[in-house]
């Protein structure tokens, strides 16, 4: 690879050989389920809603667009990995390119729900082919041999009796001048040479150099640089400010109010605009404003959880799905199980804390940033100023981490209306407080958790959780249940236990709320895997054998094996603990066993963690496990050590000294393994998540006869 | 104005001596390899070499560092070679990556002053170092990797 | 208030130690009137600050120092090492400036920052006030300090620092002048050690 990112002198090689290099696109017609693959060369943008991944040069220099955001799991390398695959180029030879927002041509960009390779890999494979059969075509026309003669193999095409080669750039414009063809054959899963393989992540040696552009590495000429005071309680308008001992402050310019969207609300903060971030940050201190939130509920943490665990003992809810009539088994004979779990807030908190850079220009707005969700951007922005969406140009950077946060709108709106203001290119930080202190967080969701248990078997189960719907931000119907109330519960459950339900007890409060890594299958998973745990001790029945009896499906019973295998679960010894949970979100299942033991002074210790992950179709299996392990310790973070929490409408936490982080040394050794089949792909960002919290509750109760059903906990003072 | 030398060049800045040596590399320098995480010195996102020690250019004055040695990420090594540059691309460490330049500017310190970690010399060389990703497991296989390099090499950087 | 003296080990330092230590000047020996119920009281006094967060934190009974009042482990963990100023990358003058930082939550500064050494670790926490007493006054538990130089030892700047913790700290339990004043006062009425219990 010999670049990273557009430079501008790349960016005008490429783009400036549009007319000749081969530019393959996807047609998208709107209702259609697969991407029509058609050749894009040429084609005036205007003419024909059409993208194109992959451009080869005349010299054959190949470039990749990467369309999802790089937030460190993996697609930089994963998209490149199918292309080169079916391209057949050497990936240390091709340029790759962050793209920028459009959905015309990208289709969905959204780098949410773990959805990058199990959203495009299809197309991407397809795509790829299709390029490499019209360059084979071409060179088999030019030696007047049958194509079948012919193949491709590191950016050339060979001729396979002469030994005589074309690189891809000596047919690429022939090859672009050809109507794309209908069919493909796609490799099978034996013939692949670089998907399945662990190869080295192509940004690796950016993230060791320092050359890795994040979104505040971004710089431009004449850009300056603004922090803003918004709202601490989350909500309402500024009433006053007072500026003058803010623009004392050296290098500060100018200071004034800003709105800026969040989701379907706003909030107001006091802008401060300086010569350099330090200065812009202390202008920011020397700030005093008046806000008016009135209207808004000044929410403590106790009386959300007061309010939902007495909402759940009264109220039915929403159902979002209901089979057969737990209610009636509940009442009648035999053991019954009703127990309220409680799960906290949480802050996103990564590492980069939130930023953009905006050069509003008049006519256009130029938009750099570590950003989820560039086509989401555009479209806001675009209605939002009134510009068509073309004028909107949306790049995404490198993001240091994302987890859910940087899928939103409100940073880029907020820098937009700021550049508007002073007539130059403006980055916008958010300091670490800002970014603990503004949300969106997770939801903190109470559940009731019930259960019938008739002759040591399940009879039904009837779950309610109470908490923010993500849904209602973003102009969802407040009439029906949360779609995500059963997320991360596995569906062959449905089909053993015959009489389940599913209900939504609806909770506001005034604290935006939103996705945040692996979303509510995050909680879920801790309440239903834990509750499991209960009715299997209920029914007399080892938890894992509970599973695997009411899990009938084939790859939950592979699965449950491994599990079973590499944990040692059936050899464990007194004086451990084993906890197991299973979990399915994003269209992936995750198995997860953990160990416990007691330390010399009788502290709980994680001994180790096995995970296993079945996500089908993959591509590379480092960055699974990677992306496993990293989801374990974000989890043990939010299970054991951080809870965002409300006191009179003010968030409590500000920085890593009171929302603390996992450290190196809290890390228990974390065991991945990947299941083998080539079922369709699934995620691999988030679904390593949920099943951590319950197994190790689960794995503590083994040891203690302790069960938790409240996070986060201490673990050194269970 | 202030002198700053980094990477072994000298850089003439217009900066406020009570302006945190952060702000100053990166506004003003334009180097961008070092991080902002906290402000703080809680996450280690920021951590350069001055005079060889890993101090936290987010809460260290620009005025501390005049007349110093800076080295940031940029300088850890000349084509991204240093033992740990390469164990952290033989390990994958890296996720989102925005934590790895105060993690490796750690652990260059941590092998210089003891180049055969165990592993709690690791957990107390790099406990100051956050990372939202996870990547601990694999910093700690990188940093005996480096370990493993270095001595190959003869010590030699 | 019944003061029951200690008298073992302390009298016996207060008296032959003094006179045999070289670097003690006649003049300091000259202010000692021992007084042992006017020496324990100075004592509660000195031991009420010792002990309290700012004094004990980088006096901590394991090899990392605490933080915050109410002297929890410190947050990352950094390690004492041989010269008590840190191991590795986790040096206390990594983040510890000359100065305090400003704001909430910022490292507090001082150009010496340090913990005792790894071979003299000057323990505070845990201690009982006849304990800490004892090992005060021993040159071997105190970082060979005479008693002239525990005398001035109050006016060390890591010590005077207890008194400019930073923002958001509290202070030790009396101001810097009372306490040098009920430190004088112990040593000069002969560093007496409270009573075990």
């Amino acid at each position: 690879m010999s670049t990273n990112q557009v430079s501008r002198r790349d960016f005008l090689r490429v783009s400036g050989l549009a007319g000749t290099a081969l530019c393959l696109g996807f047609y998208f017609p709107s209702s259609a389920k697969e991407a029509e693959i058609v050749n894009t060369s040429g084609v005036p943008k205007s003419e024909v809603e059409l993208n194109a991944w992959i451009h080869i040069d005349t010299d054959g220099k190949v470039t990749i667009f990467n369309h999802r955001a790089e937030m460190g799991q993996g697609s930089f390398q994963s998209v490149p990995q199918i292309i080169a695959e079916e391209l057949e180029v050497d990936l240390k030879e091709v340029n790759i390119i962050l793209a920028q927002g459009n959905r015309e041509k990208y289709g969905s960009q959204i780098t949410g729900g773990s959805s990058t390779i199990r959203g495009s890999y299809k197309n991407l494979l397809k795509l790829s082919a299709t390029a490499r059969i019209m360059l084979i075509t071409i060179a088999a026309k030019k030696w007047n041999v049958p194509i079948t003669a012919c193949y491709a193999e590191s950016g050339h095409v060979l001729h396979k009796a002469s030994g005589k080669k074309f690189h891809y750039g000596e047919l690429v414009v022939d090859a672009s001048k050809l109507e794309a063809p209908k069919e493909v054959v796609l490799k099978k899963i034996s013939e692949y040479k670089l998907i399945r393989k662990p190869l080295h992540r192509q940004d690796t040696p950016l993230k060791t150099n320092g050359t890795a552009i994040f979104g505040l590495d971004k710089k431009l000429p004449g850009m300056l640089y603004a922090t803003v005071e918004r709202n601490p309680r989350l909500r309402g308008i500024v009433k006053s400010f007072d500026a003058s001992a803010a623009l004392k402050i050296p290098g500060v310019t100018k200071v004034f109010k800003v709105r800026m969207g969040v989701f379907n609300t706003f909030r107001e903060g006091v802008a401060v605009v300086a010569n350099s971030t330090w200065a812009a940050m202390q202008g920011k201190k020397a700030l005093k404003v008046e806000w008016d939130d009135s209207g808004f509920e000044h929410i403590n943490t106790t009386e959300i959880y007061r309010r939902q665990q007495e909402d759940l003992q009264t109220k039915e809810g929403l159902y979002l799905k209901k089979q057969g009539n737990p209610d009636d088994i509940l009442r009648q004979e035999g053991k019954t199980i009703d127990v309220v779990y409680q799960t906290p807030y949480q802050s996103h908190s990564c590492m980069e804390p939130v930023n953009c850079v905006a050069h509003y220009q008049g006519d256009k707005v130029e938009i750099w940033g570590p950003i989820q969700a560039p086509e989401w951007v555009q479209d806001y922005i675009s209605g939002q100023l009134g510009l068509p969406k073309e004028k909107v140009i949306v790049n995404m950077t490198f993001l240091g981490g994302g987890f859910g946060r940087k899928a939103f709108m409100d940073y880029p709106h907020e820098a937009t209306m700021i550049s508007k203001e002073i007539g130059a290119p403006v980055q916008v930080v958010w300091t670490r407080e800002d970014d603990a202190t503004q949300g969106p967080y997770r939801p903190g969701i109470s559940y009731r958790c019930q259960g019938a248990i008739h002759n040591g078997e399940v009879t039904a189960l009837k779950f309610r959780m109470s908490g923010q719907n993500n849904d209602h931000w973003r102009g969802g119907k407040t009439d029906q249940a949360n779609r995500s109330t059963s997320e991360g519960f596995l569906k062959p459950y449905f089909d053993s236990i015959k009489n389940i339900s599913f209900a939504e007890v609806q909770f506001e409060t005034p604290v935006p709320t939103m996705w945040w890594r692996s979303v509510y299958a995050s909680t879920n998973g801790f309440a239903y895997e834990s509750f499991l745990d209960e009715v299997a001790l209920a029914a007399g029945k080892d938890p894992l054998d509970l599973r695997r009896q009411y899990l009938q499906d084939e790859r939950c019973q592979r699965l449950i094996d491994k599990m079973e295998e590499v944990s040692g679960w059936k050899k464990r010894k007194k004086n451990e603990g084993f906890g197991a949970a299973i979990t399915e979100c994003f269209s992936s299942t995750v198995g997860q066993i953990v160990k416990v033991s007691k330390d010399a002074s009788g502290k709980i210790k994680i001994d180790q963690v096995w995970a296993v992950m079945d996500c089908g179709w993959y591509v590379n299996p480092d960055i699974i496990r990677a992306q496993v392990e990293g989801s374990i310790i974000m989890a043990l973070g939010a299970a054991t050590i951080h809870e965002i929490t409300f006191k009179d409408g003010l968030v409590e936490q500000r920085n890593f000294y009171d929302y603390k982080m996992p450290r190196i040394t809290d890390i228990p050794p974390i065991e991945v393994h990947i299941m083998e089949n080539d079922a369709d792909a699934g995620g691999v960002g988030e679904p390593g998540l949920p099943a951590f919290a319950p197994a190790l509750t689960n794995a503590i109760f083994d040891l203690t006869g302790k069960r938790i059903r409240k996070l986060p906990f201490d673990l050194s003072a269970v | 104005m202030i002198n700053l030398n980094i990477n072994q060049k000298s850089y003439e800045v217009d900066a406020d001596p009570d302006m945190p040596l952060l702000w100053a590399i990166r506004d003003l320098v334009g180097l961008t390899g070092t991080k902002y995480g906290c402000g703080v010195a809680q996450c280690g996102a920021c951590v350069v070499h001055l005079n060889g020690e890993a101090v936290r250019s987010c809460v260290t004055k620009v005025s501390r560092a005049e007349g110093k040695k800076i080295v940031t990420i940029e300088g850890l090594s000349k084509n991204n070679d240093h033992p740990l540059q390469l164990a952290w691309n033989e390990v994958n460490v890296p996720q989102c990556g925005y934590c790895h330049s105060g993690q490796l500017m750690s652990a260059a310190v941590l092998l210089r002053e003891n180049p055969n970690p165990t592993d709690e010399d690791i957990d107390s060389a790099m406990s100051g170092n956050i990372c939202r990703c996870g990547t601990y497991p694999r910093i700690r296989k990188a940093i005996h990797l480096a370990a493993e390099l270095h001595k190959k090499e003869g010590g030699t950087k | 208030m019944a003061v029951i003296l200690s008298m073992i080990g302390i009298m016996a330092f207060g008296l032959s130690t003094l006179n045999n230590r070289p670097n003690v000047t006649g003049e300091t020996i000259q202010k000692i009137k021992k007084d042992s119920i006017a020496s324990v009281r100075a004592f509660e006094q000195v031991y009420q600050v010792l002990m309290s967060p700012r004094c004990m934190n980088c006096h901590p009974s394991g090899d990392i120092p605490l933080q915050g009042d109410d002297s929890h482990l410190h947050e990352m963990h950094p390690k004492r090492g041989q010269d008590g100023k840190g191991v590795f990358a986790m040096k206390c003058a990594n983040c510890h400036q000359p100065n305090n930082t400003p704001g909430l939550h910022t490292p507090p500064g001082n150009p010496d920052w340090h913990l005792p050494p790894a071979d003299m670790k000057m323990v505070f926490q845990g201690k009982t006030a006849h304990e800490l007493a004892k090992q005060l006054v021993n040159p071997k538990q105190n970082g060979n300090k005479s008693m002239k130089q525990l005398l001035e030892h109050a006016d060390d700047g890591l010590v005077l620092s207890g008194w400019n913790s930073g923002e958001g700290r509290s202070q030790p339990p009396m101001s810097h002048a009372a306490f040098k004043k009920a430190w004088e006062t112990w040593i000069n009425t002969g560093a007496y050690a409270p009573k075990s219990k």
